[in-house]
This record gives C-alpha cells, sequence and structure tokens, in this order.
C-alpha cells in the first residue's frame, strides 16, 4: 500500500511539473500565423512577405502554416490599424515599410505609428543609385551639385511623393552642399524611368533592381550609391559619403512587427525565429539576388531605430515644407 | 534577327500543344476574370505568379499574357447585358452597349464586341512587331506636357458626350473631378476631401464608383415599378443574336479606329485602356454621321472602344518589352514575373531572348484567334441570361455588385462607398444628369491635375511649355477645335432665333 | 425609361451643387495656392469648385426662369419610395454583412426584394433568396477560394 501511495505521489508530481516543463520551452504557434501586409497581391511588402514565408517554412522554423493577409488601403494605415486592433493576439504578425513610419507624421487620418505596436525586427534596408542619363555631362556626383548650384532649381529630379526616399535623399544633399534643384513627382516607376531617358528630368534616384537592365543597355550612368556599403553588383560607384557628401544615411527599410500588448513569451518566439531566419542561406542568397542590404536588428534595436528615423524624417519633412502633423 | 525569322521561329512555339494548353487556359480565366466585376488581370496574374514556377517561362508568360487580353474580352459582357463595367475600361462599352441589349440587340453588341476585339487585338500585336523600338522612342519623347494635352483632349470629349443639358454635363464632370481630387495630393502630401478617413487616403477606387452609378443606379431605377415584363427583350432571330452584315459595314471606321487609338495610347507609360476607350469613343462620334444618337444603341459606339481596349495590351507591351518600362498596373507586374523567372526586362531582352519576345508575338496572334472561337458561340448563351425574371435578376446584380467589389479589398469601407455611389447614381438618373462626364472627370482628373503640375513644375512656373513643345500644341488645338465645334452650331441658333426675333 | 427634365429637380439639385462648390472653394483654401515648385493642393480644387458654382448657380437660375411647360413631368414619389427603400434593404443588408456574413444577408435581401417588392408568394422567395445565396457560396469561396464576408455564425 505504501509503495501504491508513493508511485500516486510520483505520478502527481510529474503532472504538477509538466506546465513548468511546458513553460520552460516557450510559446508556440498552434494555428496559422496570419501575416499582414498593406499591398495588393504582387506589390512589394506581399512579395516580400511571401518569400519570407516560404524560406521560413522550408527551413521548418515555425510548426504552423504562415498565411498572407492583405489590407490595402490608406498608405498603409489600414494595415497598420488591422494590427493595432488586435491587441493581444498571439498569432499575428505583419511587414512595415518606411512608409509606416512616415505616414503618421504628415496625414492626421493614420493614427496608428509602429510605437503603438509591437516592433520585432528590422529585416532589410534597401539601398539606392544616384542616376543619370548616359549622355549627360554629370560624370560624377560633384559634377552635378556643382551645375546645381551653379544654376538653382534649374536642374529637375524626378521621383516619387514629397515624403519618398527620393526626396529624403535630395533635401539632406540640399542642406549639406547648398544646392538647389527641383522634384517632380510622378506616381509609377516606369514614368520616372521614361522622365529621364526621354530627357525631361537631369537626375533620378532609382532602385538597384529597376535600374540594371538600363545600366546594362548603357542608357544610364550611376553617380553614387546610397547605401551603408557598397552593392556586390555595383564595386566601383562611389558611396555618398566616398563622393564627399557626408549626409546621415536614411534608410529604407523593411521588417516585422506585432499586434500591441502581446505575451513576452510570444514576442520572444518571434524574435527568435526571425534571428534564427536571418542566418540561414536562403536569406542570404535572396538578400543578394534582390540587392537588399541586411538590416537585422532585434526588437530593441528596433524601438530605438524608430525614433532615430521618426527624428529625422520630422526634420527632413519641415525642411522640404511638408505640413507635421505629429 | 529580322522580323520573319523570328515569327517564324515564334510560331514553332506558340504552337507547340503545350502552348497552346497554356494559351487556352490562359484565355479561358481572363475572360472569366474579365466578367466578374472589381477582380481584375492585376490581382489574378499576381496570384499565379507562384504556380508558374513549374512551367517552362515561355509558356508561363504566354498563359498569363492570356489573362491579359482575355480579360478585355469578357469585360464587354457585362457590361452590355447588365450595364455593369466588368473592369474600368469597360465602361465605356456600358453607354451604348446596354442600350443596344435594351432594344434587343444584345447579340448583336456581344458578337461586334468580340469582332473589333480581334480585330484591333491583332492590329495591336501587329504594331509591337513591327513598330516596336521606333514608337518607343517616341513614347519616350511624351511627358507631362503631352500627357497634358491628351488629357485636355479626353475632357473635351466630355462636350460630344454632353447630351440633352451641356450645363448638367458639365457639372457631373466636375463632380468626377472632386471625387478623383480625393485623398492624398501625390506632390505635397496634403490630404484632400478625406473627411478625417484614413480608408480615404489614397481616394475612391475607380471600380467602386463605376459599378455604384452604372450597375446600381439602372437597377434602383427599374425597380421602381413592379414590371412582371423581362425589362431586356430576349434577342429574337440570328438577326439580332449576330451582328449583319450591315453593322459590320457601319463598324468599318470604328475598327480601325479602335485599333490605332488603343495601341497608341497603350504606348504611353501611365495612359491607360480607360482613356483609350473613351478617346477612340469619342473619335467615332465626332466623325459619325448619326454622331447625336450616339448613347442610344449605335453599334460602332460599342466596337470603337471594345477595339481600343484591345489594341492597348499590344500597346501597353511596347515599353515592357523593348525598354522594360511598364506602362500599368497589369505590365508591371508582369515585369515583376519577368524577373522573378531570371530574366531582365530592358533594352536588351529582345536581342538576348528572341525565343521569348517572338513566341509571345506569336502566341498573341493565336490567343485572339482563340478568344474570337470562345467567345462568339457564347454569345447566343450569354444572351440567355436575359431570360431569367427581374425579380431573380436584380437580387443577383446586387450580389454580384457586392461580391466584386469586396473581392478587390475586403473593405466593408468600400461597400459603404458602393451604396453611396448606387444611390447617386439613381439620383442622377432621376434628375437626368448623364452619367459618362462623371466618369470621364474621374479618371482624368487625376491625371490631368499631375501632368499640369508636372509640366509647371518642369519649366519652373512657365505655361508656354505646354504650347512650345510641338506633339502638346497640336494636341491642344485639336481639343480647342473640338470644343469649338459644338459652339458653332450653338452660335448658329443664336444668330438664327436673332434673325426670326427681328423679323 | 426616359427620364423628362423637372424644373423643382433642376433647381434644388442645382442649389445642392453650388453648395459643394462653396464648400470645395473653402477647403482649397486651407491649403496651398501655390507651393515654391508649383501649382499647390488647392490650385486646382480651387479653380473647378469656382466653375461648379458658376454653372450650378446658372442651373438653378434656368429653371426659374424656364415657365413650366408640358414636358415637366412631377416626381411619382410612389415610384421613387420603392427605388429607395430597395436601396435602404441593400444598406442594410451589407451593414449586416459583418454580424450575419454574406450568405445570411444576401439571402435575407433577396428574400425581402422577391416578396416585398416583387409580390411574390413567400415560397417562391424563399426558394430563390436560398438558391441564389447557396449559389454564391459554392461559387465564391467554395470554387474559387474567394473570402466572402463570415459573420458570427462562420460562413
Amino acid at each position: 500500500m505504501k509503495r501504491f501511495k508513493r508511485v500516486i505521489a510520483a505520478g502527481v508530481a510529474v503532472v504538477c511539473a509538466l506546465p513548468l516543463v511546458a513553460s520552460a520551452q516557450g510559446w508556440k504557434p498552434t494555428r496559422p500565423v496570419e501575416v499582414v501586409v498593406h499591398t495588393g497581391p504582387g506589390g512589394g511588402s506581399d512579395t516580400l512577405a511571401r518569400a519570407v514565408a516560404q524560406m521560413i517554412e522550408k527551413e521548418k522554423l515555425v510548426p504552423v502554416r504562415l498565411q498572407v493577409v492583405n489590407k490595402t488601403g490608406g498608405n498603409g494605415s489600414v494595415a497598420a490599424a488591422y494590427l493595432a486592433e488586435k491587441k493581444g493576439d498571439v498569432n499575428t504578425i505583419g511587414f512595415f515599410t518606411g512608409v509606416w513610419l512616415a505616414n503618421p507624421l504628415i496625414a492626421a487620418e493614420a493614427k496608428v505609428t509602429l510605437k503603438d505596436l509591437t516592433p520585432v525586427t528590422r529585416l532589410v534596408l534597401e539601398p539606392a543609385l544616384i542616376a543619370v542619363k548616359t549622355d549627360a555631362p554629370f560624370k560624377t556626383l560633384k559634377d552635378y551639385i556643382d551645375a546645381a548650384k551653379a544654376a538653382p532649381g534649374t536642374l529637375k529630379q524626378s521621383g516619387g511623393s514629397i515624403s519618398s526616399r527620393d526626396n529624403v535623399v535630395r533635401q539632406l544633399l540640399q542642406k549639406a552642399t547648398g544646392a538647389q534643384w527641383a522634384f517632380i513627382s510622378f506616381p509609377g516607376g516606369g514614368e520616372r524611368i521614361s522622365a529621364l531617358l526621354g530627357g525631361h528630368v537631369n537626375m533620378m534616384v532609382i532602385e538597384p533592381q529597376e535600374a540594371g537592365e538600363h545600366i546594362r543597355a548603357g542608357n544610364m550612368r550611376v553617380l553614387a550609391q546610397v547605401a551603408g556599403a557598397r552593392l556586390p553588383g555595383f564595386p566601383n560607384v562611389p558611396l555618398l559619403k566616398e563622393a564627399g557628401y557626408d549626409v546621415p544615411v536614411v534608410p529604407q527599410v523593411r521588417g516585422v512587427v506585432a499586434p500591441p500588448g502581446i505575451p513576452k513569451e510570444n514576442l520572444d518566439y518571434w524574435e527568435d525565429v526571425f534571428r534564427k531566419f536571418t542566418r540561414t542561406a536562403s536569406w542570404k542568397k535572396y538578400l543578394e539576388d534582390n540587392q537588399f542590404e541586411d538590416g537585422y536588428q532585434n526588437s530593441a534595436e528596433l524601438l530605438k531605430f524608430v525614433d532615430t528615423f521618426t527624428g529625422q524624417m520630422t526634420e527632413i519633412l519641415k525642411d522640404a515644407g511638408v505640413k507635421v502633423v505629429r | 534577327m529580322d522580323i520573319f525569322g523570328g515569327l517564324w521561329n515564334g510560331f514553332a512555339v506558340a504552337l507547340a500543344p503545350i502552348n497552346l494548353w497554356w494559351c487556352f487556359v490562359g484565355c479561358f480565366l481572363g475572360t472569366v476574370v474579365g466578367i466578374m466585376p472589381g477582380l481584375g488581370p492585376p490581382a489574378t496574374i499576381a496570384m499565379l505568379l507562384p504556380l508558374t514556377f513549374q512551367m517552362a517561362p515561355a509558356s508561363a508568360m504566354i498563359m498569363l499574357a492570356g489573362i491579359y487580353y482575355g480579360a478585355k474580352y469578357g469585360g464587354s459582357t457585362t457590361s452590355i447585358l447588365l450595364n455593369v463595367p466588368g473592369e474600368s475600361a469597360s465602361v465605356v462599352t456600358c453607354l451604348d452597349g446596354y442600350q443596344m441589349a435594351r432594344k434587343g440587340r444584345a447579340g448583336a453588341a456581344l458578337g461586334i464586341a468580340a469582332i473589333a476585339s480581334f480585330f484591333a487585338g491583332t492590329v495591336g500585336v501587329l504594331g509591337l512587331m513591327l513598330v516596336a523600338p521606333p514608337l518607343a522612342k517616341f513614347a519616350l519623347s511624351f511627358s507631362s506636357p503631352e500627357y497634358f494635352a491628351l488629357m485636355v483632349l479626353g475632357l473635351a470629349m466630355v462636350v460630344l458626350l454632353g447630351g440633352r443639358s451641356m450645363l448638367k454635363a458639365l457639372l457631373a464632370m466636375l463632380v468626377g473631378l472632386w471625387i478623383a481630387t480625393m485623398g492624398t495630393d501625390l506632390f505635397s502630401s496634403t490630404s484632400r476631401f478625406t473627411f478625417g478617413n484614413m480608408e480615404m487616403l489614397d481616394g475612391i477606387d475607380f471600380v467602386v464608383v463605376a459599378i455604384g452609378i452604372f450597375a446600381l443606379g439602372e437597377v434602383l431605377g427599374n425597380m421602381e415599378t413592379r414590371e412582371s415584363a423581362q425589362i431586356l427583350p430576349v434577342p429574337k432571330g440570328l438577326r439580332n443574336l449576330l451582328p449583319t452584315m450591315q453593322d459590320m459595314k457601319d463598324c468599318r471606321f470604328a475598327f480601325l479606329n479602335g485599333s490605332v487609338v488603343g495601341f497608341v495610347i497603350g504606348v504611353l507609360p501611365g495612359a491607360g485602356s480607360t482613356i483609350a476607350s473613351f478617346i477612340s469613343y469619342g473619335i467615332e462620334k465626332a466623325v459619325s454621321k448619326r454622331s447625336d444618337q450616339f448613347g442610344t444603341g449605335i453599334i460602332e459606339g460599342v466596337a470603337a472602344p471594345e477595339g481600343a481596349n484591345n489594341s492597348e495590351t499590344g500597346g501597353a507591351l511596347v515599353p515592357l518589352l523593348t525598354l522594360g518600362i511598364p506602362g500599368s498596373g497589369t505590365t508591371a507586374i508582369l515585369l515583376g514575373a519577368l524577373v522573378l523567372w531570371g530574366f531582365k526586362p530592358g533594352p536588351l531582352l529582345i536581342q538576348e531572348h528572341p525565343d521569348l519576345f517572338w513566341g509571345l508575338v506569336a502566341s498573341m496572334y493565336v490567343g485572339n484567334i482563340m478568344l474570337l472561337v470562345l467567345n462568339l458561340p457564347l454569345v447566343p448563351l450569354f444572351a440567355q441570361l436575359l431570360r431569367l425574371p427581374v425579380h431573380v435578376l436584380y437580387p443577383l446584380i446586387f450580389g454580384i455588385a457586392i461580391v466584386g467589389v469586396y473581392t478587390v479589398s475586403s473593405s466593408l469601407f468600400d461597400l459603404a462607398m458602393l451604396m453611396a455611389f448606387g444611390l447617386l447614381g439613381y439620383l442622377m438618373r432621376k434628375l437626368d444628369y448623364p452619367a459618362a462626364p462623371l466618369v470621364l472627370g474621374l479618371v482624368l482628373g487625376d491625371a490631368m491635375e499631375r501632368a499640369l503640375r508636372q509640366s509647371l513644375m518642369m519649366s519652373q512656373g512657365d505655361l508656354g511649355i505646354l504650347v512650345s513643345r510641338p506633339i502638346s500644341a497640336v494636341m491642344l488645338a485639336f481639343a480647342v477645335l473640338l470644343l469649338l465645334v459644338p459652339m458653332f452650331g450653338v452660335l448658329n441658333r443664336w444668330r438664327l432665333q436673332a434673325i426670326e426675333s427681328e423679323e | 425609361m426616359e427620364e423628362k427634365s423637372n424644373k423643382t429637380g433642376d433647381f434644388w439639385s442645382g442649389l445642392v451643387l453650388a453648395g459643394l462648390g462653396v464648400y470645395i472653394v473653402i477647403e482649397a483654401r486651407r491649403w496651398d495656392y501655390l507651393a515654391p515648385d508649383g501649382p499647390g493642393a488647392g490650385f486646382f480644387p480651387l479653380w473647378y469648385g469656382v466653375v461648379m458654382i458658376f454653372l450650378s448657380l446658372a442651373l438653378v437660375f434656368s429653371s426659374v426662369k424656364r415657365a413650366s411647360s408640358s414636358a415637366d413631368t412631377p416626381i411619382d414619389w410612389g415610384r421613387a419610395g420603392r427605388a429607395l427603400a430597395s436601396w435602404f434593404a441593400l444598406v442594410v443588408c451589407v451593414a449586416l454583412l459583418k454580424l450575419l456574413g454574406f450568405v445570411l444577408s444576401y439571402a435575407l435581401f433577396t428574400f425581402f426584394v422577391v416578396t416585398v417588392m416583387y409580390g411574390r408568394p413567400i415560397k417562391s422567395a424563399l426558394v430563390i433568396a436560398l438558391s441564389s445565396a447557396a449559389g454564391f457560396y459554392l461559387i465564391f469561396p467554395t470554387a474559387l477560394s474567394v473570402q466572402l464576408p463570415v459573420g458570427i455564425f462562420g460562413f
């Protein structure tokens, strides 16, 4: 009888210990995870999220399916608001881009900032190139800046909206050198490129993938790169700093974010997954193929980055004459 | 590689059984997607991209291109039968196509749409094949001042779409301009007319407005009475089931008009098939002998925009394949697809991958034939849809409208907008405000404002840039002429009235 | 269905549009008319707002001046009422989408239209409503895997 009681006692002790063992292993998702993106199918965020989801599933880093959900609208604010509403939901994450950080600064309607959500990981920094038409008289960035200084306002740059990275680069260069040139917004990449190739503008800030073929065909020349380090595809092109213009590199970022109010073990889990993920060979190859820079930062570093970036953007936007609402 | 050698090889690729199959799949899917209001080629192509990794790139490209122009064929079906635009460019087809259906000539309308699409699609491919490189260079010389002139020309078309009351047509167009302005201003990032709503930051989707005003407005209007008879007569007899010889004769110019206008406008990055179909419709109306009957069911009014719609696909592929510049949403995704498959779209694509280019061109010929064969026999089938009694058909139309809008953005906000525009469409019918000018204002207003501001930024405030460049000067002169033509009519009437009152 | 012009309709719609024009101009004044690089956000809206005011007032004016003629048909409120009731039913259907899901809301709406608007017997209304809703369900979420709004009942 005594032995029997001892067995029972042991059994009870084991059963009581099980939850402790389980929680020591941490949280794991048991249902498919929703991955929220702010573009439609085929858009930048959507493509990246699907590629990342595929790679994570192949590397078996997560035991469940990652399902990409498109929440378009409001220049990204609809997706941000959607995540904010899912407070405490452990089965949802989202992919953010720089637009999520900049939009709340200029649009009063975009109420959700990245600090209202839980930043998880910064993944990618997107570099850019400063390009001109091949038959332009500018061989180096200095040529262009000098020409701009000599005739303020006559040179023209094609780019996206006034709060886009294209204009950020322009504002920083203008402030650092005192040169001045016009910025003309075009809604699509195709239109910006044809404006440059058609000779209607003098310069543009272009992404490496977009520019690749035009450079190869001899239609475009690259004066400098906007990046932290020289891209493998452009070993002979100087960085802004090397070209003599020490302006802060305000990068275009992409990363992962989660709804507010999630438990710490949930955040730890995702941080861990993405830390492992960014070390895999397939991710490194993806970065190289797409000419991205590895911008890995964990949650705490990302939070600090958000503050720095927001501060920089606020100043830049004010210089550009855009009304800042937050 | 010379053209005929290239084309010969291209047909060898396109007529391979596996590629014929994929061409068929693409065309079929495209037709279905075109019929569904809301769902369009960009989203469909993007969703099918992952599946294409299993296929040879040439086959994948053939299939995706099939979806692209197949959708243009399908879009006319719901426009003609239900006044529901299947995709944004099909709005113009609603104008005369639906009226033809109401007169019992739905079959003829559907048939001419298919035939015009075939003709124009073929011309588009011919253009792509023969004049692509020089045309691409021409397209590069087009910039904001020229775009502005093009938009002004388009808006001048409102004069031709005016109908009974010019005042109301202009007011409708201004409301369209207002709706176009809603959203975030590209140049200054200011929010305009967003009423504090974040969903309004990127404006109102054109599809929502078009379906609301056309489809919902129409059905609500018809629901005023409890008509038990079928509101749309089923076409009787072969005469009304397919276009007649007389119809084909009437549409001779429309075929040419649609093909050329669509192709040329397709080549310009940023100008799309909606603008192409409006301008081609306007030109057709301007030169037609029965111009004042447009809007009541004139077959050329269907043939011209439908043709423009289709040859635009050939045109849009020109900058994509010769320069690597995407001209529209769909071609942008095709560009992404090419990159994913390892191609580098750019000026060197044709030289380095002739089999891809020529295979695609040849498959477009094949695809156009396939679509004609697919669509013509379906005409009597679709026409039978009209047999449904109204109390079954109308709720179905409402359901299709809701589903169509929801599949685009999964947004309840968009559905609320749909309701609002449905009410607006109904009120406009009651108060006799024409809908076409509003749509025209909505489509062009955005582009026109952008082009004007870009032009003035380029010239540092000098308005002269608009007339000092030859192409824009010519188009603006044309637009002014267009605006003056009815003025002559009005002035003449005043003159006659003055003479009469003196006697 | 021919629409005849209506004096009262023109008058009131003209006034509403004039009001819209005034609103547009007021808003446009809040934004920059001229930005340093070119026209600002307020440029275009100001102009089309002004034109809208002029044209709509012209419409109001012409409707007042125009004597009532035989071409004017008074608004048939009975007919308009039917149309507006159908519209309202559709709005209710959309409002219920989140709660009841598409299938149920649409079925309810169709039922309402067939019985109330078209006076069909209840049985055939039920049949039509359920089969249409089922048709949508079969085509969209099932065959095409396109998500339709799902309510608290899970479908």
